[in-house]
Parts: C-alpha cells; sequence; structure tokens
C-alpha cells in the first residue's frame, strides 16, 4: 500500500520534472482518444438512422386484382414460414389509394384526377427480421409458383415486387466502408498515442537513471523500479481520456442540439447508457494504452 | 595448513614458513584484544601478530569455482580465468591487481552484474550462475557496494541519500526513523544530516555513501576503490571506518590500488594479473612494484 502511494508520488514528480514531453503525450492522448471517441458516438448514431431505415425495409409483392382471396391467403402463409420473415400483412386496393392519399394531403390534387377510380394494386406486405436478407426473401417470392400466378404479371413476376432494389445494398456498403476506415483510423490513433507515452516514459527513465542505478544497486524489486513509470504512462492517459470525455460531453450538450436543430430529418440522438460506455471506454482504453505504452518503453530502456 | 581452504596458487606458503606456518589471520575469538590492536594500527608498525589464530571458519559465505569470465568483445582474452577461492563470513580482504586485471569484473559477478562464462559462484549457498532474475535484487539487498565515485543523488540530502536505499526496498516510514540516524552517527556525520552532497568533503560523502551501504545491515560490504578519490589522510579514516564495521561481523571486501593501506592493514590480500589469482594470502602486501 505504501508503496502504491511512492509510485504516485514519484509518477508525480515525474511528471512535474518532465512537464513539457508529458504535456505532449497527454495532449496526444487526448486528441486520439477525443477522435476515436467522436468515431463511437457518431458510430452510434450512424447506427441508429441505420436501424430506422432497415425498419423501413419491407418488400411489396403487388398481386393482381383478380387473384382470388383464397390463392392470396395461401401464398401469404408461404412467406410466413420463410426464413427471416418477421411479419405478413395484405393491402387492398381501397388501404393502399387511402395510404398514398394519406401521403400526398400536399398536392390533393392528384388524388381528385384520379376522378374515383382506383389505380393502385393490392399488395402483400413482408417485413423481415434481418434486413441484410432482403433480396434472398424477395427472390424467393419471386420463384414461388403460388405467387406467379396471382402476380399482376405470370411471365415477369420480378416486376412486380418491389423491395427498395440497389439503395439498401449500396447503404450496408456505406456502412461498412465507414466501418473499416474507421478501425484503420483508430488503429493509427492508437499507434501514435503509444508512440508518445514509449517517448515520454523514456525521457522520465532517462532523467532518472541514477537513481534507478542506485535503486538497482541496494536491491529494489524491478516492480518497485518500474512501478513508477507504468504508474506515471497510466496517470498520462487517464488525464487524456478524461479530458476527451470532457469535450465529448461538451460536444453533446452544445454542439449536437444545434445540429440537430439544423438538420431535422436526421435523428442524432444517441441513449444515455451509449454515452456512458463510450465514455467508459474511452477512460479504460486510454489507460491500456497507458500501461502498454510504458511498458514497451521499460522493457527497451529499463533492463533490470 | 592451519585452514582448510584450498588454493590454486599458494605463494604465500614462504612468508608462512618465515612465521611458523601458522595461516593465522584474526578470528572472532580475539575481537576484543584486536579492537585495541586496530585503533594503533593505523598509527604504530603493521600488526604482525602470529599468534592470532582464525577461529572455526565454519561454511564459507562466498565460494569461486573455477570461475571464468569472457566478455563478448574480447573473446581471447578473459577477465578473469579460473579463479576459486573462498571467502568466509567476517574476513576483511583486499582484491589488489592493476587495471584490467578483473577487480571489477570479480566484483561485478558477485553481485550479479554479469554472469561467470564457466564455473560457479555460491554467495551464501545460493548459486548466482543459475539464479533466476527476479532473486537479483534480493541477493543485493545482502551486499552493500561502496564505490570510488560515491554515486550519491546530489539532489537529495545525505539523510535522504541514505533514507533511499531503505525506502525502495520497502521498509517503513519507522526503520527509516531509527536506522538512518544510527547508521550516520555510525560513519561520523551526526552533524550533517541536512547537507546535500556537493556540500560536503570527500571523505564525507564516502561516508554517506558507506552509510547507504551498510544501512541495511548486509552481511557483506564490497568497496571498489573506496580511497581513490581521497588523499591520504581521508583515506585512513575510511579504512578506520571500515574496520569498524568489520567488526560488527560484516564480512567486508575491498578493491584498491592503495599499497600503503594494504601493508599497513596486513590482512587477507588477494592478486589478481590478467584475470587470474596470483596471490591469495593471509595478512599479506600489497605486493606489486608501482
Amino acid at each position: 500500500m505504501s508503496s502504491i502511494v511512492y509510485f504516485f508520488k514519484q509518477s508525480l514528480k515525474g511528471f512535474a520534472r518532465n512537464l513539457s514531453t508529458a504535456l505532449g503525450s497527454i495532449i496526444t492522448i487526448f486528441l486520439s482518444l477525443l477522435i476515436i471517441g467522436i468515431f463511437f458516438v457518431a458510430g452510434a448514431m450512424l447506427n441508429n438512422l441505420m436501424r430506422s431505415v432497415e425498419s423501413e425495409v419491407t418488400i411489396t409483392a403487388y398481386v393482381a386484382d383478380d387473384a382470388p382471396q383464397e390463392d392470396i391467403e395461401s401464398v401469404m402463409s408461404t412467406i410466413t414460414k420463410m426464413q427471416d420473415v418477421k411479419e405478413v400483412s395484405f393491402t387492398t386496393k381501397d388501404q393502399a389509394l387511402e395510404n398514398f392519399s394519406n401521403s400526398m394531403t400536399s398536392n390533393p390534387e392528384i388524388i381528385e384526377q384520379l376522378d374515383g377510380t382506383n389505380p393502385l394494386p393490392a399488395s402483400i406486405d413482408v417485413e423481415l427480421t434481418d434486413p441484410q436478407s432482403v433480396e434472398t426473401v424477395a427472390k424467393a417470392i419471386e420463384s414461388d409458383d403460388a405467387y406467379v400466378q396471382i402476380s399482376e404479371d405470370p411471365t415477369n413476376p420480378g416486376d412486380s415486387i418491389k423491395y427498395g432494389q440497389g439503395t439498401v445494398e449500396r447503404l450496408f456498403q456505406l456502412t461498412n466502408y465507414i466501418r473499416y476506415i474507421g478501425i484503420a483510423l483508430i488503429a493509427l490513433l492508437i499507434f501514435i498515442a503509444l508512440v508518445f507515452i514509449n517517448n515520454t516514459i523514456r525521457l522520465a527513465i532517462l532523467a532518472r537513471r541514477k537513481e534507478i542505478a542506485i535503486m538497482r544497486l541496494v536491491g529494489a524489486s524491478n516492480g518497485f523500479i518500474r512501478g513508477p513509470f507504468l504508474m506515471e504512462g497510466a496517470l498520462h492517459a487517464l488525464i487524456g481520456s478524461i479530458l476527451a470525455v470532457i469535450v465529448i460531453q461538451l460536444l453533446r450538450m452544445f454542439a449536437i442540439p444545434s445540429l440537430q436543430n439544423a438538420i431535422r430529418f436526421l435523428d442524432f440522438s444517441v441513449s444515455d447508457t451509449m454515452y456512458l460506455l463510450i465514455y467508459l471506454g474511452l477512460v479504460v482504453a486510454g489507460i491500456i494504452i497507458g500501461l502498454i505504452g510504458s511498458a514497451i518503453a521499460m522493457r527497451r530502456y529499463l533492463k533490470v | 595448513m592451519a585452514n582448510d581452504r584450498s588454493r590454486p596458487v599458494q605463494p604465500q606458503s614462504a612468508y608462512r614458513a618465515a612465521h611458523g606456518g601458522h595461516a593465522a589471520p584474526q578470528g572472532r575469538g580475539r575481537r576484543a584484544n584486536k579492537a585495541q590492536l586496530t585503533s594503533q594500527l593505523t598509527q604504530t608498525l603493521p600488526e604482525l601478530d602470529v599468534e592470532a589464530t582464525r577461529a572455526q571458519l565454519g561454511t564459507p559465505v562466498i565460494t569461486f569455482d573455477h570461475v571464468t569470465k569472457v566478455y563478448p568483445a574480447q573473446p581471447n582474452k578473459p577477465a578473469l580465468s579460473d579463479v576459486s577461492l573462498q571467502i568466509y563470513a567476517g574476513e576483511f580482504l583486499f582484491l589488489v591487481g592493476h587495471s584490467g586485471s578483473g577487480k571489477s569484473t570479480f566484483i561485478k559477478l558477485l553481485t550479479r552484474e554479469i554472469k561467470a562464462t564457466q564455473g560457479r559462484i555460491f554467495v551464501a549457498d545460493e548459486e548466482l550462475t543459475t539464479m533466476r532474475n527476479w532473486r537479483v535484487p534480493y541477493l543485493r539487498r545482502n551486499i552493500g557496494c561502496v564505490f570510488q565515485d560515491f554515486k550519491l543523488l546530489p539532489s537529495k540530502t545525505v539523510f535522504e541519500n541514505v533514507a533511499f536505499a531503505l525506502e525502495v526496498i520497502g521498509k517503513s516510514k519507522h526503520v527509516v526513523k531509527t536506522q538512518v540516524p544510527e547508521v550516520l552517527r555510525l560513519v561520523g556525520l551526526q552533524e550533517k544530516f541536512g547537507k546535500l552532497p556537493d556540500q560536503l568533503s570527500g571523505g564525507e560523502q564516502q561516508r554517506v555513501s558507506i552509510a547507504r551501504a551498510i544501512v541495511n545491515r548486509p552481511p557483506l560490504l564490497i568497496c571498489d576503490e573506496p580511497t581513490g578519490n581521497l588523499d591520504p589522510q581521508t583515506s585512513r579514516g575510511i579504512m578506520d571506518l571500515l574496520e569498524r564495521i568489520n567488526r560488527t561481523g560484516t564480512t567486508v571486501l575491498v578493491a584498491t590500488h592503495d599499497r600503503e593501506m594494504v601493508d599497513n592493514m596486513r590482512r587477507r590480500v588477494i592478486a589478481l594479473e590478467r584475470g587470474r589469482l596470483t596471490r591469495d594470502q593471509d595478512r599479506g602486501v600489497y605486493g606489486f612494484d608501482v
């Protein structure tokens, strides 16, 4: 216990002794973790956004006007049994028209021009548990003979099935790219932080090499010699990560609300628990980076 | 032979024969008597008390068993070659030899700063060549070291320098508060607790470094040229101090160039020449031509 206090005192002294390099490593850690943290917050936002887009991914399979009710029901029950299908519902011609007119309240003249006729087909709507499998399910419906019978154009049933082909795929591709770039960026930032911590601890070791020589001479244990440096590295990282957390919290309180005001149609809200997790993750990651950085420095410059 | 030491080289036999064949340094049983003698020692003639016999020697605290050390930089010129000797508890001995004769290598082997290339070294029943790295600090706690250049921390006071040695091996504040003043009194620096090393003379600085070496009460004290930087007067003071420490039961090994000192004190002398043990003599002299 007393040695922990000793380590702490020593690391504070080391801090004061090498103020400029200590500040350098703290700022590096701070900036790295800040960028990583912002990345994670943005990732959480994107995830939310994706989820809302994904929940809107449904397959609409249009049905010919003259299709018999029992055929429609049998097709619906087949689709229900398919993998990844969450819910199957039926929209009649009337409902379709109603939905359409609801979405067109801003220009009601379109509805008026219809003149009482209903050109909209009835449809089977399929909701999925996993949006990624939208294409497989769509293909499965398309190749289902019973559906082909009741589709608008039995010679080309694919035309009757709509599921926002392409857009979904492109969105997934985009998020995947962003994920890879993010991982690469985070790895790079962690590497830079490690190099800086390593350098700071190296200087701290050099500044104290006389003391270290005497400690070795009188038989201080390896742990005792290394403790202060590990503590120093961890302390720098801790301060840097706390600064990063503070800045992200400030951004959350001031920048994000005004961003939300400017761009209303996207939802930038991330849950409190998510923020808490990110903050915790940053602090823990910071301390681990600090410990690893100083451990590397000690392996190289502090042979005991 | 009066004792059972096995020695590879024994050029001292002539010396022994001249003194009645008694290989006889000072023993524990005669410590009181010796204390008197040593106080006169530095002022009067060299002590030649042939009656003094080594008491029960017991087991050696240090054993060199055919030790060879070859540095990678000089593969054809071993720094120590085939050195065998034994050192017993409570001995006071000199290690003499020219520069490059292997004195420093000998000391570094003892503190396990380096490992022997061949042979075995035992310190207090532990073999240094096979000792695990993490055990080395605990070995060093049993060996006090004093150097020619004192190795004091300039930013710490006398007290702090000595206390540092206790703090870093995890001794409590209480131990520090009691041991440090005591040992500083022992080396005669009771008035200088708060001084910085720069404010002290060379002899005083060496006393601080001796205090630091013995504050943990190690059974073995190794001094590498302790008087190398000091004038003869001050050197004698340091040697008196080392002798006092030896009288408390501490084994003292002094590597030195100081001919006068070795000749005056007449203790066991181990001479090294180009890495070889050329002489191991009780109550010996420096013996090299200057």
